[in-house]
């Protein structure tokens, strides 16, 4: 039977996990009724998400730094659209 | 503190490079929750200002110069977050403000060895007017370094909010006041 297009497609795998944060899953999937893989999964979306995230932020922040170091402050101001006189007359 | 994650906002030319320049650890660290959350959004002006920046350092640097100029700007464009089009609306929006504030409200800029010449001054100002408009249209928060000018067209919307039918307020966050 073909799997529909919202059913995401799983792997069975052994995992060793803090006793903790399996208790807390555990809890969690209780509480819910919900069985524990998809506590687990969910989690691990959802981390999987932040990390995403989180990368995608420092690749930004790098592409930042590169744009804007080694410039003066005087340079700065003419990227920032503030042109000086000098800069003016030469265009 | 603004909650990094309440946006997206429109960043201001110079608020844009403000923050990315900025040593501040709980400016980097507001930056870094932003950027995980939102993309930065600016104007096509910012890019206008920007690129035009790039450009007229490239074209008085040295030779050996050049090629870091040109890896600056390559990296800015390589992660640029949404610009905004200036298009019908805004174009309108920008218009009515140009014409409530004709001139800019502060003098040209002033600094060591750097004059801005009165036609420069009025080039930014309308560059910033055409900025405000596309917040406000948007209606996305305005994130600034310029509060005397923004604030000035942030007072003029509010007192002839009948030439900004359905618009506004104008919301502005000076960048200072992020983290």
């Amino acid at each position: 039977m073909k799997a529909s297009r919202h059913q995401k497609r799983t792997r069975r795998t052994t995992l060793t996990l803090p006793a903790d944060s399996l208790l807390a899953a555990q809890r969690i999937a209780r509480a819910r009724k919900i069985n524990l893989s998809t506590v687990i999964s969910e989690a691990l979306s959802d981390g999987l998400r932040a990390f995403a995230s989180a990368e995608r932020s420092e690749q930004v922040l790098r592409a930042y730094q590169k744009a804007f170091t080694g410039f003066s402050e005087q340079e700065m101001l003419i990227l920032d659209g503030v042109l000086p006189d000098s800069v003016s007359e030469r265009r | 503190m603004i909650d990094p994650s309440s946006g997206p906002f429109l960043f201001d030319t110079s608020a844009e490079s403000w923050l990315a320049r900025s040593k501040d650890s709980h400016v980097r660290s507001w930056f870094g929750a932003y950027l995980a959350t939102h993309r930065v959004h600016v104007s096509a002006v910012t890019i206008v200002e920007r690129i035009r920046g790039y450009a007229l350092l490239s074209l008085r640097a040295p030779e050996n110069r050049k090629d870091q100029i040109e890896r600056a700007r390559i990296a800015y464009l390589s992660e640029i977050g949404r610009v905004w089009s200036l298009d019908g609306g805004v174009s309108v929006v920008a218009g009515e403000i140009m014409a409530l504030l004709p001139l800019p409200p502060s003098p040209p800029r002033k600094a060591h060895q750097f004059i801005e010449s009165r036609q420069e001054r009025l080039v930014r100002w309308r560059f910033d007017c055409m900025i405000a408009a596309t917040a406000l249209v948007s209606r996305m928060t305005l994130v600034h370094n310029n509060a005397q000018d923004f604030e000035s067209i942030r007072k003029a919307i509010e007192t002839s909010p009948e030439r900004f039918p359905t618009l506004g307020p104008l919301g502005l966050i000076r960048c200072n006041s992020l983290a």
